[in-house]
């Protein structure tokens, strides 16, 4: 009776596949996971991940085999509410966060979960990328409202963790489509240089080095600097730059860079600034309506949409968007038109555009109770 | 003058006086008396009179207007839409299937014969209608509700109303209401005319309250011949062309599809070896709903949830026609389309030869029939039977070889049939049907036919030799591919063709169509999955040029010239490599892509994308060497094969030329290297064009979807080659670190670039507003359009005026230009006839802004709602939706699409039930409802339900239900539930009689907002209205929150004040602990909590209350129990049933049938019978007033008892009188005398009353006599009367006739 599963290998995009997967209703066998590796089976983060879904969804079943290296996942009903969720240190919030976005328009009630351990680390997008790039993006799409934020109440770096971080979403029975083919031009750029645990002059420093750079370009910059202490400021020492361009049609994109956790070659805080300004320069060269690590979340909501055209502008894709695309069509049957836009003779905007086209697939969400 | 004065009309007389007069000589005189004036004249009656009022009539009036809007919706309806499907419903016997039959004749000219299946008509120039009979069976009634789009209702008018045709109407309120028509039939069996109208108006009036008020009904009188007159019939046939439709919402969110053809395409090995085994079968329909993706899940109505194995587009069977120049439809375009009611022509396509042998109905038709009816005739005509033939024939592979029999064929080792896997084929634009390899055999011929092409429609029998020598060829290449796999893979695969050929019917010489074009080309790529290592062989069909019909005409030409081209162009030959179908999971070759991909993007200018040669950026000197050793390994093999093709003695020099050619991308191209030569070039030429275009793109999306045609090179060839061979080098690696790499979605930056450069810095400067801008946004520019604009004007000052500066060219859009400008602007043009180009853009931009502007100015001030907004952004949607892939190829558009609505579909479906075949019955509909995302999963839901106001029972909770909800009809077990003021549900036995309950069922998920409806058994036809109940479907969820109240019931044992010992409501102290602080109440109503455990009797408690309890109260703990809902999901499968019992389908039984089969009786709670009522004499004892509380009584409150009478005293006794003798006597007398007296007044009394009743008699009589004698006195006196006024009468006009 139920729908037919998919059936994969290897760990790699595993919360791409389980999200699909929750949203799609179909059920997923990962097999061989780390199979040839020393330490086989699922890690730790991987296990809590999936321990939040369980969370959130209703009649979730999950089997995994005694040596972690073949999940099972039968996704239930998302049902959303108040989650409270210990993330594991490993990975940051911001991997959890991804799916949560992701999933979180299509509950039934609303969500607000509560994610606590590593808010900023160098392996994931950091909370505060997310707070800067993906709610103006969900926004975009109607999904918008007082219940939508994230909120560093505390900060928590790399080894230790401590940090935590208030979601909340509205839930949407269906999601809008958009057409957005021009970025336009960027207004102005804005920051958060945060330091938790060492000397506060850190964070000024880093805005210095960073402005240094950035000034070329625009006069409109402003890098707010985020010292917490005390309770608020986790268990670990480190800091880290975090850095928004925000153009006049409402794109944001965003570059960060945090300090290398205790016990790694330290990093000075002027070359992190430089580094993270080269590296929104880097973004800004990619361009599109929408942030490089944001890419997927942007076609998820276009393929979950109304079966209407949505377009959207986006730089080169990334490796994840690619295999993402991939996983859309496993799931949804959707295919997305892509084509590219060569940068123009005579303008420097840049480099290579895709422009992605999709018809939605129609999606309402399911979970939502009518009265 | 007789004649002149008759033509002579009256004149018409003008009214001088009275109202009309007035009025109009007021009019002539003070002009208008309008109500304009009258609000002139008299304003205080116009004035507002309270302000309220007018808010009121105000809000009215709004309320009115937004009560007319509909949600606005985007419209989807395809530009072809598909045909509309016309249901005709009734009860048997009234005249279905004539109707149809008179509306197809009506509109085809054709005849019909036996209704069965759908039949597809061209009403018009831009309509065509389906029209399907319902059987009356309640099954396909709900079926066809489901995807009706109108409805031709038919009622006997001789008869009234039928039940069936209510319960139909119900039926398409619960699933959308289509549109719907009523036909009255059997008119002429009513005589009189009266009773004809009275019956009319009756039945009109019954079905407007059931439909809408003014809903169309058609009354077809008599039957001439059998058959409905032809003015009526072309009346319906009218409104049913012109007729409007509304969306309804399930079926424009859902793709679906009515099966109007069926081909089986089970292995007729497999049937013969297990008549049971489960069937592939194939449906083909028109598409309908929405857009419908292939690989998806659909649900068949009466069988059951299945996947969609393969779904392809073919031509429309029945087109609307192409101009639109003529008024009416000619003959030939008049199109019919019923294959189960066998009309339609000859289609033939991948599955199989749809043949009409016909008496002829259209010349275009006939043509059709040509080719095929000679098939046919072949298939008579031979006499020997299969067997011998197959033993007989002889399979030639190559023109020059000699034919291979039968056991040579066999020994050969070719044991594996192909399977089907599609792919899609960008560059040729369709589906190609790959043949996969695998170890089983499990195909056969009939998978073989499949592939034949969709083509083949067009195919002429003129073709039939040219093509068999084509094939040949073909077949020559093919069988090259063939040694030349079997050869480099150690897996020995090989095409069945040969087995394919024998056990065709018809000999070697006139092989049937479906054969001879039978193209498979076998490639075998060996592709490692995933660790798995698992050999995947692929083979594939070869790639057709767009323009095959071309290619057909011109074939003896181009096969000379082929065989040139073959010889001579090796070298400019389009590469022709190989790529693996993508398995879409991260396959090795993926893994390559995406491990480069961001470098390749940055390099937008390389085309062409080959990751290897990336690599080689990075490290040049290591991808030499790589190179040079594949080369080496690629000359070895080539030694050996051709080794191997000499002593098989087949023509070698083809395939050496081949093995030479140097480019085999492997990554890049899609098509195989064995694409036939002939092909190769004109799809080059075809294509090319197309591939410039999206050079770019292809790449791109291959890289992302794994599938790209194949394409053109202009690099150099060693680089490719490398790149072939590099991924058949490096496998295991890349692609196991992928499958276990981090997952993580930021995207590392190119380390190509280095943002200390100037030069990297200046290629992003435009991105900032401080760069430079756009030539339409630039703010220099926009500020001289704006001059352009509004530039001129006149300075009323100094009376200077300004002009803008090209006025002249874009003046004209001002209406009230001046002349001179005019003259301006005409001559402007001649001057400069060369610019005029962009004189003209310029003028045009100007004027939309200006238009813009003139909008926003003055649209939005006005009636713009949001109501307006709303619905110009829906479409605005619309025209995107419509306009984005309209340029596109249907095979392409399809990919991104689905298979949009209107497209003439054929799904393929595996693993049937056989009973669906065997017992397949055309009569009854077949729908394919597509499901969406995760509606083919169960689960819990919840829904509103209301019993049937006409249904005669109330329902029961736990009783097996049967439910049609959205595409399904399935039982289950409902549970009943209301929903208390706390949002607690509470579970109900019964339904309640007149209002909503919930429900719970264990069913398919299916989208809020689904109306629904229950029937409790589909079998035969009851007595009774059979609906159930209906309702709509409120939540979805995985767990049941349904309660039912539970009450646990204890007695006190030990009674102090206010606390009670109870015992006998637990049984542990475990269960008493769980239940702590829980408040309880005694049967009369003190309330109480529960406090503790008490240890010795288990179970026990002690427990406060508000008051002292009595030995005799019972006390009771109210709590609430969650309920299960069973888990039953029974899919009615009444399509399986056996043809003629299809009704009879029935599914789990009752409680109540279950005990009313088996006899079982109830018995009843002895406690619940009733007995006779004994009642004792109460006795009461008397009411005790304490002393002291009767003291302190008011008097008049006081008691007043009688103090208990003692012994009388005797002085207070009276004596007893005893009479003497003489007083005695005396007595007795007098009593004797008052005796006598008493009776002599009785006696005079009575008589007394009989007289004065005789008198009153008497009188009476006199009195009536009295009046009758008067009655005679006063006849007598009015006749006098009378006759002396007739004679004064008489007398008068006697005397008026004498005057005259």
């Amino acid at each position: 009776m139920a729908s037919h599963g998919l059936t994969y290998e290897g760990c790699n995009f595993f919360r791409q596949r389980l999200v699909l997967s929750t949203l799609s209703g179909k059920r997923v066998k990962i097999r061989n996971i780390r199979s040839k590796d020393d330490n086989p089976g699922l890690r730790d983060f991987e296990a809590s991940f999936i321990r939040l879904l369980d969370k959130i969804t209703n009649g979730t079943r999950i089997e995994i085999n005694q040596t972690g290296t073949v999940l099972f996942y039968q996704p239930g009903l998302l049902y959303g509410g108040s989650v409270e969720h210990e993330c594991n240190t490993q990975r940051s919030v911001g991997y959890y966060l991804e799916a949560l976005i992701m999933l979180a328009p299509f509950m039934k009630n609303s969500l607000r979960a509560v994610l606590k351990g590593v808010t900023n680390d160098q392996k994931d997008p950091s909370v505060d990328l997310l707070k800067a790039t993906a709610v103006p993006l969900m926004k975009k799409f109607g999904i918008d409202g007082e219940g939508l934020e994230i909120k560093v109440v505390k900060r928590g770096m790399a080894p230790g963790g401590g940090g935590e971080v208030h979601f909340t979403c509205p839930v949407r029975r269906t999601i809008r489509p958009i057409q957005i083919s021009d970025p336009g031009k960027i207004k102005r750029i804005r920051g958060t240089a945060y330091s938790v645990r060492v000397s506060p002059q850190m964070a000024n420093r880093i805005v210095d080095s960073a402005r240094s750079i950035l000034n070329k370009f625009i006069p409109d910059i402003y890098i707010y600097t985020d010292h917490m202490k005390g309770a608020s400021s986790g268990k670990s020492p480190g800091f880290g730059l975090t850095l928004v361009a925000e153009t006049l049609n409402g794109t944001f994109l965003a570059a960060e860079m945090v300090s290398p956790p205790l016990g790694e070659q330290p990093m000075l805080p002027e070359d992190l600034g430089k580094t993270c300004a080269k590296l929104l320069l880097e973004e800004i060269y990619r361009g599109g309506c929408v942030d490089s690590t944001n890419q997927s979340l942007a076609l998820l909501y276009m393929t979950l949409g109304q079966q209407d055209v949505s377009k959207i502008l986006l730089g080169p894709l990334s490796p994840y968007t690619i295999e993402f695309l991939r996983h859309i069509r496993d799931f949804h049957q959707i295919m997305f038109k892509i084509e590219t836009q060569a940068p123009g003779e005579e303008e420097s905007k840049g480099g290579e555009k895709v422009l992605m086209t999709c018809v939605g697939a129609g999606y309402t969400n399911i979970s939502k109770t009518i009265k | 003058m007789d004649v002149k004065d008759k033509k002579e009309q009256k004149k018409h007389q003008h009214k001088h006086s009275g109202p009309k007069a007035q009025k109009k000589k007021n009019k002539k005189q003070g002009g208008q008396d309008t109500e304009e004036d009258a609000r002139k004249r008299n304003p205080k009656a116009f004035a507002v009179q309270s302000a309220v009022r007018m808010a009121r009539t105000f809000h009215r009036a709004q309320d009115l207007k937004t009560k007319k809007h509909h949600i606005p919706l985007v419209d989807r309806t395809p530009l072809e839409p598909p045909p509309i499907v016309v249901v005709v419903v009734g009860p048997p016997k009234v005249g279905k299937s004539t109707l149809i039959r008179c509306l197809v004749k009506n509109y085809t000219r054709q005849k019909l014969g036996e209704i069965t299946g759908p039949v597809t008509i061209v009403s018009g120039k831009k309509r065509r209608l389906t029209f399907i009979e319902c059987p009356n069976d309640i099954n396909a009634m709900i079926d066809v509700a489901k995807v009706a789009d109108l409805v031709l209702m038919l009622i006997d008018a001789s008869f009234g109303f039928e039940m069936e045709t209510f319960e139909f109407l119900n039926i398409c309120q619960v699933h959308g209401f289509p549109r719907i028509m009523g036909v009255l039939t059997h008119l002429d069996s009513i005589k009189s005319a009266e009773v004809l109208r009275k019956a009319k108006k009756r039945l009109k009036h019954r079905f407007w309250t059931e439909v809408y008020q003014g809903a169309k009904l058609f009354y077809l009188s008599g039957m001439v011949y059998g058959e409905y007159q032809t003015r009526e019939v072309k009346n319906l046939g009218r409104f049913i062309s012109v007729i409007k439709f509304r969306p309804l919402v399930w079926q424009t969110s859902h793709p679906y599809v009515l099966a109007d053809r069926l081909e089986d395409l089970t292995n007729p090995e497999d049937v013969r070896q297990d008549p049971k085994c489960d069937r592939t079968v194939c449906l083909y329909g028109y598409l309908r709903g929405t857009f419908l993706k292939n690989k998806g899940q659909v649900h068949i109505p009466g069988v059951g949830d299945f996947g969609v194995d393969d779904v392809s587009f073919l031509p429309d069977p029945c087109p609307l026609p192409e101009a639109l120049k003529k008024r009416a439809l000619n003959e030939k375009e008049r199109m019919i389309y019923a294959p189960m009611a066998g009309v339609g022509g000859v289609v033939y396509d991948k599955d199989a030869v749809y043949i009409d042998l016909p008496g002829g109905h259209a010349r275009q038709q006939q043509e059709e029939v040509r080719p095929t009816t000679e098939l046919v005739q072949s298939l008579i005509g031979t006499h020997a039977t299969l067997d011998a033939k197959m033993a007989a024939s002889k399979v030639s592979l190559f023109t020059d070889t000699e034919a291979l029999s039968q056991e040579e064929v066999e020994a050969s080792g070719a044991k594996q049939g192909p399977t089907e896997s599609s792919v899609w084929d960008p560059e040729t634009q369709r589906q190609r049907r790959k043949a996969v390899f695998s170890d089983k055999e499990d195909d056969d011929d009939e998978d073989d036919d499949d592939e034949e092409d969709d083509d083949e429609e067009e195919e002429d029998d003129e073709e039939e030799d040219e093509e068999e020598e084509e094939d040949d060829d073909e077949e020559d290449a093919e069988d090259e591919e063939e040694k030349n796999e079997e050869k480099t893979a150690p897996t020995v695969v090989k095409k069945k063709e040969e087995e394919e050929a024998i056990i065709k019917p018809s000999d070697q010489s006139a092989p049937p169509p479906p054969v001879k074009r039978q193209k498979v080309e076998v490639e075998e790529v060996v592709k490692k999955r995933k660790g798995a290592g698992k050999e995947e062989v692929i083979a594939e069909m070869p790639v057709f040029a767009d323009s095959e019909d071309e290619l057909e005409k011109s074939e003896g030409e181009e096969e000379e010239e082929e065989e040139e081209m073959a010889d001579e162009e090796q070298g400019e030959r389009p590469v022709k490599g190989k790529a693996p179908a993508d398995s879409g999971h991260c396959s090795e070759e993926e893994g390559d892509d995406d491990d480069d991909d961001d470098e390749d993007d940055d390099e937008e200018d390389d085309e062409e994308d080959s990751e290897d040669e990336e690599e080689g950026v990075e490290d040049e000197e290591e991808e030499e060497d790589d190179d040079d050793d594949d080369d080496d390994d690629d000359d070895d093999s080539e030694m050996e094969e051709g080794a191997e093709k000499k002593a098989k003695g087949s023509k070698v020099t083809v395939q050496k030329q081949e093995e030479e050619e140097p480019m085999e991308d492997v990554e890049m191209s899609f098509d195989t290297e064995g694409a036939l030569r002939w092909k190769q070039d004109l799809a080059q030429k075809a294509a090319e064009a197309f591939v410039r275009r999206q050079q770019a793109a292809p790449n791109l999306r291959k890289l992302v979807y794994g599938t790209v045609a194949e394409e053109e090179e202009d690099d150099g060839e060693e680089e490719e080659e490398v790149g072939g061979l590099f991924k058949v080098n490096r496998p295991q690696k890349g692609k196991k670190l992928r499958a276990d790499a981090m997952d993580c979605s930021r995207f590392e930056p190119d380390a190509g670039h280095d943002w200390d450069e100037e030069e990297m810095l200046a290629s992003i400067k435009d991105c900032f507003v401080t760069g430079k801008w756009e030539e339409d946004k630039d703010a220099a520019t926009r500020l001289k359009e704006d001059d352009e604009l509004y530039g001129d004007f006149e300075d009323l000052e100094t009376g200077e005026v300004h002009r803008g500066r090209d006025q002249a060219e874009g003046g004209s859009d001002g209406d009230g230009g001046e002349d001179d400008e005019d003259e301006e602007e005409e001559e402007k043009p001649l001057v400069r006839m060369d610019d005029d180009e962009a004189a003209k853009n310029k003028r045009l931009e100007k004027k939309r802004r200006l238009k813009e502007r003139f909008d926003s100015m003055y649209d939005d001030g006005g009636d713009a709602t949001y109501f307006d907004d709303v619905k110009e952004e829906m479409k605005k949607q619309a025209e995107l939706n419509k306009a984005e892939f309209e340029s596109m190829e249907d095979e392409a558009r399809v990919q991104y699409e689905g298979f949009r609505p209107g497209m003439y579909v054929r799904l393929e479906i595996p693993s049937l039930p056989c009973e669906f075949v065997t017992n397949f019955d055309a009569r009854y509909p077949i729908i394919l409802g597509g499901l969406g995302a995760s509606e083919g999963n169960v689960g819990y839901v919840q829904m509103r339900l209301k019993k049937h106001r006409w249904h005669s029972r109330i329902l029961k909770t736990r009783d097996p239900l049967i439910l049609s909800l959205g595409w399904r009809r399935f039982q289950t077990i409902p549970l009943y539930y209301i929903e208390d003021h706390n949002g607690r549900q509470r579970l109900l036995k019964y339904t309640p009689e007149h209002m909503h309950c919930g429900a719970t069922i264990w069913g398919p998920i299916t989208p809020q907002g689904t109306g629904f409806l229950a029937v409790q058994s589909v079998t035969g036809s009851k007595a009774g209205f059979r609906i159930a109940a209906t309702g709509v479907v409120l939540d979805l969820d995985k767990s049941v929150t349904i309660v039912k109240k539970l009450k646990l019931i204890g007695y006190p044992y030990k009674i102090f004040k206010n606390t009670s010992f109870i015992q006998g409501m637990f049984t542990t102290v475990l269960e008493v602990a769980k239940f702590e602080g829980a408040s309880i109440r005694t049967v009369s109503g003190i309330k109480g909590q529960i406090k503790k455990a008490l240890r010795t009797p288990a179970g026990a408690f002690r427990a406060t209350f508000e008051d002292r309890l009595l030995m005799s109260d019972i006390v009771f703990l109210r709590s609430w129990y969650p309920v299960s809902v069973p888990q039953l999901y029974n899919p009615v499968t009444s399509l399986l049933l056996p043809a003629g019992q299809k009704d009879s389908w029935s599914g789990m039984r009752t409680l109540g049938q279950l005990k009313h089969d088996r006899g079982i009786r109830n018995k009843p709670n002895k406690d619940s019978l009733y007995k006779p009522v004994e009642r004792q004499p109460r006795q009461f004892n008397r009411l005790q007033i304490p002393r002291e509380l009767q003291k302190s009584l008011p008097f008049k409150s006081k008691l007043k008892q009688q103090q208990a009478k003692g012994k009388t005293p005797r002085d207070l006794l009276r004596p007893v009188v005893i009479r003497e003798p003489h007083e005695q006597q005396v007595a007795q007398l007098l009593h004797a005398l008052n005796t006598v007296y008493h009776h002599k007044q009785k006696a005079n009394r009575t008589e007394q009353r009989a007289k004065h009743k005789d008198f009153l008699k008497q009188k009476e009589t006199q009195e009536q006599e009295k009046q009758k004698r008067l009655k005679e006195v006063r006849k007598n006196l009015y006749r006098t009367i009378g006759q002396k006024e007739k004679k004064k009468l008489k007398s008068s006009l006697k005397g008026a006739a004498k005057d005259d």
